[in-house]
């Protein structure tokens, strides 16, 4: 078992589902669950060779480093791998009731799932690749698949959602491509691994670092380079936005994360500290958006760029237990933000709407996708017992011991501000509707999908050390310290 | 797993498991949704009562389980969790019996049920939590049940005695958390141990341990109702009477009580935070609760909402106790830990009992109303001269031991406190029970529901007088052997024997 | 055979009342009150000198009757009540009343608790439940003046409860154990009990209605029914004179100066009672004036007592024939007035409305109270509005802060592009300019 080549299986696989989807259409919902399946089998097998024989280099058609492609497999791209194989196995169901019998028609489903296949793939290609060109060519592909799936939903808003979110992700990878050509004429190598050997700081290096990172912080939408965000997000279809939200913006935090680790560990306080500054403004930013929002959509967009900005808030405290609290925070919020959306995308699809202010008459008569609703809010908040916790508690942790208090304080103020958004829901369950209204049934896998993810999001808060144990293999942090 | 480990588990899962069940109970399945939480809260005392058997015979109780690198999600059964585990779990068996019989019919019962279920599971993981983060998570989670119970009704009110409730008590969380996790980073340990675990830090560290017992405090004060931070106590007795009842008597506001003593025992120290000198603001602010909270009894008509400013003069005792620093006015406090549950609890059922049976709601709507309902108004009196602190009811144990524990420091100044505050118990409450027993009833009661020849449900009837009989033999039964008075001397004996 | 006799009348004497005080217990039996008296009637009988102790009632307590004040005492209640008990139900043709058989029985069984009790604590709770169900007895069976009258005696006993538990705390933060002996001799030997006596000596003072604080005995007298009024010197004044001689270090200290101030009010007590009762000579108010001086007599003989011990060890018999022949007397006395009014159809003389007024500290307190109330009306409702004047000017600058952030960030959403060229290029000059410094 352990000389199958898991890591190109874990690409291939997604790939070939996407062509078979695309080839047959009709078939396209068992095609997709099925490989879905296949996928989170794949990254088991992956990830139990992983931890067995340690961070994994495989080369592609065994050409080695510098010129063919590598891919490689640590506990970090484990982690991640295994995030987008469970989101992706939930959005899977879920679209698979979401869109059956959606009021889009058969048509928007037989688009959907292609594009989702092979959005898996460009994801799973990204966190295994090896080399900064790879990761341009992933990140490219990923976000033109995210583009396809926002302008899914049709309407005008959906179009000009999608094609804002294009201009942004193209601007964003072509920052991204600068950077790595400079890096490319300095060192000669694209190579993530050699790179880290070579580079020394120099204009160029400089240069490049800063092309690299504007472009990634764009499409991480960091404040204030969040605003397509939020429209983005909440216009696409219900799956789609848990999709962006849990998953795709991630992807270039992976690459970020990965760059500054690895390439970049020169890279001055001062920085670091703008980025901590920036996140925490995206903390409040966010946070007080969200609370003004009037649609359930938005507000849970909203509430996407102010958990962004927590991820940045391990870089100025630059510690082993602040990398993983962040990664920790990526976990949850990538469970819990999920169900959020699935949530949203059950009242949407039971009352039509998602007015705030309208929402008890649909609570109240789906108690599970309220449940969903409130657990993964839980998570968000940070309070316990969740994922969201864990990651709070370290990312405190991390902050006093640096002697950074205020960063904590982001955490915290950040945590009271979600508590609020979340209750004013939540509230709406327990007020007294009067006048019922048309509604149409909510399949059943919708909402029992949004309560696994939420029950998922609570559950991480309960089983940290194992994944926490995960990061461990091949750590980038423990060999760098960290910037 | 073994036995051992698993009991503490077990014990949780009394509760938890017929909580999630009745979630998914539909609303018609009455019988189902009673047994099922009759067998549960059944269960737990058994399990309980096995679990302090084998304390008292020297057996560890242990389960373990890893939650983050170097921290446990522990839980243990030591001799002060039982006190707490023990008074929950019997209250809680009465609680649920009142509250079939106070939700007949009502709509949304599955919903209160499961998460009823919830706040038990968590104030028992609140007594049984081993370590300072363990505590953090129940403690939230106990925020976290209590909010749909307080918002329960669905009314303005409700909703916005709901909101307040979180905006306390999820502030004083944080406050909590910042303090457990910079606590932490000082001391790598955050397990209850006897005597605490701090003593031994460096001296460069007090002013930071200082900060962090405040942060501590004042997150668990929030619960405890100490002033100022009582405000939600009063808005929250819009809830129904059995939530009221809990609130009041076992969940929060204990948990927040039972809090502080953890942090002044096993995670400070007795003597340390003495020589920190935290205890004396402590007892102050404790002190001004009591007399404020009587304060602003006297005047309230509500007749709930008198309990409640009365609850947060009360539970200040067992605060006095423990910041009092001495080992007789500590048993003071851990009794009156108990004692105050049972009377309280009392006083809430009756107080349900009138607006259920008769619509009272008002002090001033109960005149004669003794009469009417004999039974529940002799618990409440009783309930009532256990506050007051009447021999021989539970009350004046405790006021006794704290009294005679402020002598033993030569704290004089607490007996004072005392008198003042029993006085100004005396003055709200007699004229309620003078009102009940002897003044002429108005005629018609607002709402009267009618019971055949008993005054009212004996669901509704049968839990106050059980928990006032309480009262009188925890009063009259204090020395008696395996009594709460040699248990409670036998946990301060471990903090304070050389 | 015999102890375990006495043992179980020992206890059987106050519970047997509480027993039958609860209505469904007694709803059976004929004569209840009757029948509540025969345990301690029964006690009377055996040998002198039996106790028992029960260590784990209470904080540790005890009953036992001793040869002399005790027994002397529980045969004056048992008469007194005895005769009560006939009474209570017969005044005026009445039916009889449950509540107020429950109130009787539960005094009854504060009283012999009382008298039986070894040590503090347990004397402490007996009176205690005694003045309690005193109180309800009073207002149960009385008109309106006796309930003005029980209302004052409420607030006496709360008062008098109050300094009686701190004299308890002291006398238990001194003495080993709280045994009447043990505590007599621990004040004897204990270096301040100032504070003890003087909480020991207020708290019975206001119990026992002692002059200056004897204003609810005349209304209580004059306008209770006859069954409670008969048991008025008997019961809450006795029991608090019993409880002066069984709670003071009398015959072991010496405290002149405090003797000397007790006896002068006792002389002017007597002289109170002779004056006031000369003047207003009626025949209902002459049981008020005897307690009242022999009350005044009695405190007269505790000063001499506690300012030279030697007077009290050898005429200390006398107190507890003092407190037998107040009840005794107050009793006979109500009981002959009931006799003669029943007989001569004897008219009281028309009442002065004077005494009916409310008794000066409700007064106060609704003075008080009105005066609080006021100044909370007045000022807090200033203080609100400036506050609220406060949170106001903060919503507004809230809302512009809203408002600014809403309009940046809908300039955001409308600039999209051109924002982001410029933060992108800002950030790539801010690197470059940063590397340049460097």
């Amino acid at each position: 078992m352990s000389d199958i080549h898991w890591p190109v299986i874990v690409i291939l696989l997604p790939l070939a589902g996407g062509v078979a989807c695309f080839l047959w259409p009709r078939r396209s919902v068992l095609l997709g669950l099925l490989t879905a399946l296949g996928v989170v089998a794949c990254v088991a097998g992956l990830g139990w060779q992983v931890v067995e024989q340690g961070a994994q280099r495989y080369a592609v058609g065994g050409w080695g480093a510098p010129l063919g492609i590598d891919l490689y497999a640590d506990g970090l791209s484990l982690l991640m791998l295994t995030v987008t194989a469970v989101v992706g196995l939930g959005i899977s169901v879920y679209s698979s009731g979401y869109f059956e019998r959606a009021r889009y028609g058969q048509d928007r489903a037989r688009h959907f799932w292609p594009v989702w296949m092979f959005l898996w793939t460009a994801l799973n290609a990204l966190f295994l690749s090896a080399d900064i060109f790879n990761l341009y060519v992933t990140l490219e592909l990923l976000g033109l698949a995210a583009v396809v799936l926002v302008a899914l939903a049709g309407g005008a808003d959906a179009v000009s959602g999608a094609m804002r979110y294009l201009l942004v992700s193209l601007l964003g990878s072509l920052f991204y491509l600068l950077g790595v050509a400079l890096l490319y004429h300095s060192f000669g190598s694209v190579d993530i691994a050699i790179l880290a050997e070579r580079v020394e700081p120099s204009p160029a290096v400089w240069a490049a670092m800063g092309l690299m990172i504007a472009g990634l912080l764009l499409k991480t939408a960091l404040f204030p380079l969040h605003f397509w965000l939020p429209s983005a997000h909440a216009s696409a279809p219900a799956p789609v936005s848990a999709l962006l939200s849990a998953l795709v913006v991630k992807a270039s935090f992976y690459i970020l994360l990965r760059l500054w680790l690895e390439i970049f560990p020169f890279a001055n306080a001062a920085l670091a500290q703008l980025l901590g500054l920036l996140g925490a403004a995206a903390v409040f930013w966010g946070g007080f958006q969200a609370l003004r929002q009037t649609r359930l959509k938005m507000l849970i967009a909203y509430s996407t760029v102010a958990q962004l900005g927590y991820l940045f808030l391990a870089f100025p405290l630059a510690s082993i237990t602040g990398w993983t609290g962040a990664l920790y925070m990526l976990l949850s919020h990538a469970a819990a933000k999920t169900a959020m959306f699935m949530a949203a995308g059950n009242t949407l699809y039971f009352g039509g709407h998602d007015r705030i202010a309208d929402l008890d008459r649909a609570v109240q008569r789906m108690p599970l996708t309220m449940t969903a609703f409130a657990l993964a809010g839980i998570s968000i908040m940070g309070l316990p017992p969740s994922g969201g916790f864990i990651a709070k508690w370290l990312l405190l942790e991390a902050a006093i011991r640096s002697g950074q208090w205020w960063w904590g304080g982001v955490l915290i103020l950040g945590g009271l501000l979600s508590a609020a958004w979340v209750f004013k829901v939540v509230g709406y369950a327990f007020t007294r509707s009067e006048a019922p209204h048309e509604a149409r049934a909510v399949p059943a896998t919708m909402e029992w999908t949004a309560l696994l993810m939420a029950v998922l999001a609570i559950l991480l808060g309960l089983f940290a050390p194992w994944l926490l144990a995960l990061l461990e293999i091949g750590s980038p942090f423990n060999r760098e310290n960290a910037g | 797993m073994n036995w051992d480990a698993a009991l503490p588990l077990l014990v949780l899962a009394s509760s938890l498991l017929p909580g999630l069940v009745i979630f998914f109970l539909t609303e018609e399945r009455v019988a189902t949704r009673t047994t099922l939480n009759l067998a549960g809260a059944v269960l737990k005392l058994m399990l309980v009562g096995v679990m302090i058997w084998g304390v008292f015979h020297g057996a560890h109780y242990e389960t373990r389980l890893p939650l983050l690198p170097g921290l446990d999600l522990l839980l243990r059964a030591d001799s002060l969790s039982m006190l707490f585990v023990v008074l929950s779990s019997i209250l809680w068996l009465v609680t649920t019996v009142y509250a079939v019989g106070y939700l007949e019919g009502s709509p949304n019962r599955s919903r209160f049920f499961g998460f009823f279920s919830l706040c038990v599971t968590a104030t028992v993981g609140v007594a049984l939590a081993g370590n300072l983060i363990t505590f953090v998570l129940f403690y939230e989670l106990l925020t976290l049940a209590t909010y749909p119970l307080i918002v329960h009704r669905g009314t303005d009110e409700a909703r916005r005695a709901g909101r307040t409730y979180l905006v306390y008590t999820i502030a004083g969380g944080t406050l909590l958390l910042v303090g457990t996790v910079w606590l932490y980073t000082l001391s790598g340990t955050l397990e209850f141990t006897a005597r605490g675990f701090l003593s031994g830090l460096d001296a460069t560290h007090h002013w930071s341990l200082v900060v962090i017992f405040v942060l501590l405090v004042a997150g668990l004060g929030v619960k405890a109702a100490l002033i100022p931070l009582h405000g939600w106590l009063p808005q929250a007795m819009v809830a129904p009477a059995p939530v009221s009842a809990l609130l009041h008597a076992v969940a929060v506001v204990k948990a927040g009580a039972f809090g502080i003593v953890r942090v002044v025992y096993d995670v400070y120290g007795m003597q340390f935070s003495a020589s920190l000198g935290v205890t004396l603001p402590l007892a102050i602010v404790a002190a001004a609760t009591i007399i404020y909270g009587s304060m602003r009894a006297l005047f309230q008509d509500d007749l709930k909402r008198r309990l409640a400013f009365s609850t947060v003069s009360q539970v200040a005792y067992i605060v006095l106790g423990i910041a009092i620093a001495g080992p007789i006015a500590a048993v003071g406090g851990l009794v009156h830990l108990v004692h105050q549950g049972v009377m309280k609890i009392t006083l809430f059922f009756c107080a349900g009992n009138l607006a259920e049976t008769l619509g009272i709601h008002k002090v001033s709507e109960m005149n004669g109303v003794g009469r009417r309902m004999p039974w529940t108004m002799t618990a409440f009196t009783v309930g009532v001269f256990g506050m007051i602190g009447v021999p021989p009811l539970a009350g004046f144990i405790s006021k006794w031991y704290l009294g005679l524990g402020a002598l033993d420091v030569g704290q004089g100044w607490v007996i004072f406190i005392l008198a003042g505050s029993s006085l100004l118990n005396a003055a709200y409450f007699l004229p309620i029970l003078y009102a009940a027993w002897f003044k002429a009833p108005a005629g018609t009661w607002p709402a009267e529901r009618s019971f055949g020849r008993r005054e009212t449900a004996w669901a509704l009837l049968a839990p106050p007088l059980v928990t006032a009989f309480l009262t009188l033999a925890l009063g009259l039964l204090a020395s008696a052997p395996f009594g709460l008075l040699q248990w409670a001397r036998f946990i301060t004996r471990l903090e304070y024997a050389p | 055979m015999n102890t375990v006799l006495s043992a179980l009348l020992l206890i059987l004497a106050p519970l047997l009342p509480l027993l039958l005080a609860f209505p469904a217990l007694r709803s059976r039996l004929p004569r209840p009150c009757h029948i509540a008296l025969l345990p301690a009637l029964i006690l009377l009988t055996v040998p002198p000198g039996v106790s028992i102790d029960l260590p784990w009632l209470l904080l540790g307590t005890g009953l036992g009757i001793d040869d002399g004040a005790g027994r002397l005492l529980l045969a004056m209640s048992v008469l007194i009540w005895a005769l009560a008990a006939s009474l209570l139900h017969t005044a005026k043709g009445q039916p009889a009343d449950d509540r107020l058989t429950t109130c009787f029985l539960l005094t009854l069984a504060g009283n012999l608790g009382a008298i039986l009790a070894t040590d503090l604590v347990g004397f402490f709770t007996f009176s205690v439940l005694m003045g309690y169900g005193f109180y309800a007895l009073l207002v149960a069976g009385g008109d309106e003046g006796a309930r003005r009258a029980a209302r004052v005696y409420l607030v006496f006993l709360i008062l008098a409860d109050l300094a009686l538990f701190e004299a308890l705390l002291i006398a238990a933060a001194t003495a080993k154990d709280l045994g009447f002996e043990s505590v007599r001799q621990a004040m004897a030997q204990s270096a301040s009990p100032g504070l003890y006596l003087s909480m020991v000596l207020a708290g019975f003072a206001l119990k026992a209605g002692v002059w200056p604080l004897h204003v609810w005995l005349l209304p209580a007298f004059r306008s209770s029914r006859p069954a409670v009024a008969l048991l008025l010197g008997a019961v809450p004044v006795a029991i608090a004179l019993l409880g002066l001689v069984r709670w003071l270090p009398l015959g072991e200290v010496s405290l002149p100066a405090l003797g000397l101030v007790i006896q002068a009010m006792g002389v002017a007590a007597m002289l109170y009672a002779i004056l006031a009762g000369a003047k207003r000579a009626s025949l209902t108010r002459l049981p008020a004036y005897a307690a009242i001086f022999i009350t005044g007599l009695f405190t007269t003989v505790l000063g001499m007592g506690l300012s030279d011990p030697e007077v009290w060890n050898r005429q200390g018999n006398l107190a507890c024939f003092l407190i037998v022949s107040l009840g005794f007397g107050v009793a006979i006395l109500v009981a002959a007035n009931g006799w003669l009014q029943a007989r001569c159809q004897y008219s009281a003389l028309p009442e002065k409305q004077a005494d009916d007024s409310s008794p000066w500290f409700e007064r106060w307190s609704v003075a008080v109270t009105r005066w609080a109330a006021q100044m909370g009306t007045d000022t807090l409702p200033r203080l609100r509005a400036a506050w609220l004047a406060n949170v106001d000017r903060c919503l507004r600058r809230i809302r512009i802060w809203q408002r600014t952030l809403d309009g940046s960030e809908r300039f955001l959403q409308r600039w999209a592009y051109a924002v982001t060229l410029f933060l992108l290029l800002g950030i790539v000059v801010v690197f470059v300019g940063a590397l340049s410094w460097i």
